[in-house]
């Protein structure tokens, strides 16, 4: 079932290559209907606590991996829905192609048990993506698509020196001889020899991996790219960067922290994201004041929830991961429905500057509420899922014995919320342009959806998803 | 084992500094190219004393990758760029200084790393050694002012970073190598298409004119 999983995509991407109009299109319904079909198939079985492997273990899917997969394929779902009012003329091939190879990479890198392979698939996830950064070829996407795969491709490259330490101090524990265990890049060998690798090689190569895999997962000082790519990428393409590639860098980093953590005591790798997760905060607190732009907008949006993920598993614990993987979630599908909306905004209003957009709600009543609602969502005000999270991550902060950590994300988060309160209330409200509704109702069921999905989160957990997230969670917290 | 692969290191991290102080492109090539067959040969040397066979089969890949696929797609994107295409005149002295700087610091950082008590590697030694030359190729890229001059900070990194594999490692397994090798290709031909696109819009490949996005 993995392998159908992962081939489908990537079948649909060797298809959507070659196919053209109409079949594309159909074709690109397909692929996404079974992709999510077979995601969720394999993410509920393995939230069910039943793990999976392929490939004499080089693909496993455990709870942890299975929630990942959950929010990837829900998250391409919707970005795919949108898809379609993007991908026409010469692009359409490139664009369903891409997209489809995209989304193959990132359910790759979170169902392999192996961290080189996991490697691979991350940077795999820069290239796909690059073109379709670079889709409108206009000289500020070509400037997002450059600083993006540079900047992207030296992060990883980093993250790759993390890879190489982690794999020396496994052989180096056997006595000076090059003697690597069978399957010594796997997460598992790793995660059972733990106890036993040197904390000198481990720490640095943490530092390493943290910034390699931060770099994609865009936590501060490495976000320097995620702004330009994630406002000049087509709107389905942002939502899939800003709503899942990010948490799967993140997720990178969550696998290889228990395993410094058992070598070189829980402390080491907690402080490092803690001070991160609050940088991430302050950079989005300061920017979201004076966005300009409301696509950078959302992305600087992204920095900050991004940190607050990175807060959440630098405070540790059940609480504190539990809390980082349900906003994973949480964001994924709130900052996607915004983003799809922002693309719908821009294609009736023609500009992205803040200043070029008012009367949201009277000109497009279905877009502008839902914008409204995602927004406030992003915020973190309850009833969404987002405040839950949120509480989640704060209480484990408090819980863990730290103050100043999650008493200065409290302040921060206040400021982004004005900041963002701000800028929506000056897109909302005021005289309405004279332009045509053109969004059909029923285009915005899965968007309508996912908002519903965050509310039910937010009020009272659909029956399962506790016992889920514990799951997930102990894959990692034992 | 110990003594070939010193010297090998040695000898790469020198082109590397050559490299820093070079400002003609074509002669950055040359040298990215030198660099690679030394540390081709490192590879195949650890690979060959080592008893790695698949690790001669990844150099000799490797080999054929930096030596030959990637130059003549640098030369090709290079096509039509000035010899000296960075305000002529810059004095190469100071990078060549912080250069220096960044094999002290590669030792500070890596010297604990690799003598470990329990495990001196034969070739330890040039593990710092590749990590000066990482740390170079970073500052290549980092300090580069036009697209050429990035990526070829960014292939000595890399070249780096697969010569600190070899002797920390003696090899990643297969399947990570060749994806590296697939990620490597990959990228710098996606840069030669953002490289030609960006001559036809900017007329240069100056980076400082890549400005419309800021804050």
């Amino acid at each position: 079932m993995i392998v159908l999983m992962l081939v489908i995509p990537v079948t649909a991407a060797g298809v959507l290559a070659l196919a053209r109009g109409r079949v594309a299109t159909a074709v690109h319904a397909l692929a996404t209907l079974l992709m999510l079909t077979s995601g969720l198939t394999v993410a509920a079985r393995a939230l069910r606590g039943v793990e999976a492997t392929a490939f004499g273990g080089v693909l496993r899917v455990d709870a942890l991996s299975g929630w990942m997969i959950g929010v990837i394929v829900l998250v391409a779902g919707l970005a795919a829905a949108e898809a379609p009012r993007y991908a026409h003329g010469s692009g359409q091939r490139m664009f369903y192609a891409l997209f489809h190879l995209m989304v193959f990479t990132m359910l790759l890198a979170v169902s392999t048990d192996d961290v080189g392979v996991m490697w691979v698939a991350v940077e795999g996830t820069t290239l796909a993506s690059v073109f379709l950064v670079n889709f409108e070829r206009s000289r500020a996407s070509l400037e997002a698509a450059y600083k993006y795969l540079l900047i992207c491709s030296v992060g990883i490259a980093i993250a790759f020196v993390g890879t190489v330490l982690i794999y020396y101090a496994e052989a180096v524990r056997q006595q000076g001889v090059v003697e690597h265990a069978a399957q010594g890049l796997r997460w598992t060998t790793l995660l059972a020899l733990a106890p036993a690798l040197s904390p000198r090689v481990l720490q640095p190569a943490f530092v390493f991996l943290v910034i390699g895999y931060g770099t994609k997962a865009g936590l501060a000082p490495m976000h320097t790219w995620l702004p330009d790519a994630h406002s000049e990428a087509p709107a389905p393409v942002s939502a899939l960067m800003s709503g899942v590639l990010l948490s799967v860098g993140a997720y990178a980093i969550l696998r290889f922290k228990p395993i410094v953590d058992a070598a070189a005591g829980p402390l080491f790798a907690a402080r490092i994201l803690i001070v991160l997760g609050v940088l991430s905060l302050a950079v989005a607190a300061a920017f979201l004041w004076n966005p300009g732009n409301y696509k950078r907008m959302l992305a600087y949006s992204s920095v900050e929830h991004i940190g607050l993920v990175g807060l959440g598993l630098g405070f540790g614990g059940v609480l504190g991961v539990s809390g980082a993987l349900l906003h994973v979630a949480n964001h994924g599908l709130a900052k996607s429905v915004v983003f799809l909306l922002a693309g719908r905004i821009r294609a009736v209003y023609g500009t992205v500057e803040l200043s070029g957009v008012q009367g949201l709600l009277r000109a497009l009543p279905v877009t502008g509420r839902g914008f409204l609602l995602g927004v406030l969502a992003l915020m973190g005000l309850p009833p969404f899922g987002l405040f839950t999270s949120e509480v989640m991550i704060f209480a484990a902060g408090f819980g863990a014995g730290h103050v100043w950590a999650p008493a200065a994300g409290l302040v921060l988060l206040v400021i982004a919320f004005g900041g963002l309160l701000r800028a929506a209330h000056a897109m909302l409200f005021g005289p309405p342009p004279h332009v045509a509704p053109t969004a059909s109702g029923l285009s915005a069921v899965p968007m309508a959806a996912a908002l519903a999905a965050l509310v039910l989160i937010g009020l009272a957990w659909p029956p399962g998803l506790a016992a889920a997230l514990e799951l997930a969670t102990r894959a990692i917290v034992r | 084992m110990t003594a070939i692969t010193n010297l090998l290191a040695f000898f790469a991290l020198g082109v590397t500094l050559v490299l820093v102080w070079r400002q003609s492109w074509r002669g950055r090539v040359r040298l990215f190219v030198v660099q690679s067959i030394l540390l081709g040969v490192l590879a195949a040397a650890v690979g060959g004393l080592a008893r790695r066979p698949a690790l001669v089969l990844v150099a000799a890949i490797f080999l054929l990758v930096k030596t030959w696929l990637i130059p003549r797609v640098l030369m090709r994107m290079a096509a039509g760029a000035p010899l000296r295409p960075v305000r002529p005149g810059r004095s190469s002295g100071i990078p060549v200084l912080v250069a220096g700087g960044l094999v002290v610091i590669a030792y500070v950082i890596m010297l604990p790393v690799s003598t470990l008590p329990a495990a001196a590697l034969p070739t330890h030694g040039a593990m710092p050694l590749a990590f000066a030359m990482a740390l170079i190729g970073l500052f290549i890229c980092v300090t580069g002012r036009d697209a050429l001059g990035q990526v070829t900070g960014f292939l000595v990194f890399e070249n780096a970073i697969f010569a600190l594999g070899v002797v920390a490692t003696y090899g990643m397994p297969g399947l990570v190598e060749a994806g590296v090798f697939l990620e490597v290709l990959v990228v710098v031909l996606l840069m030669e298409g953002v490289v030609v696109q960006m001559r036809r819009e900017h007329d240069s490949l100056d980076v400082d004119r890549l400005q419309e996005l800021r804050g």
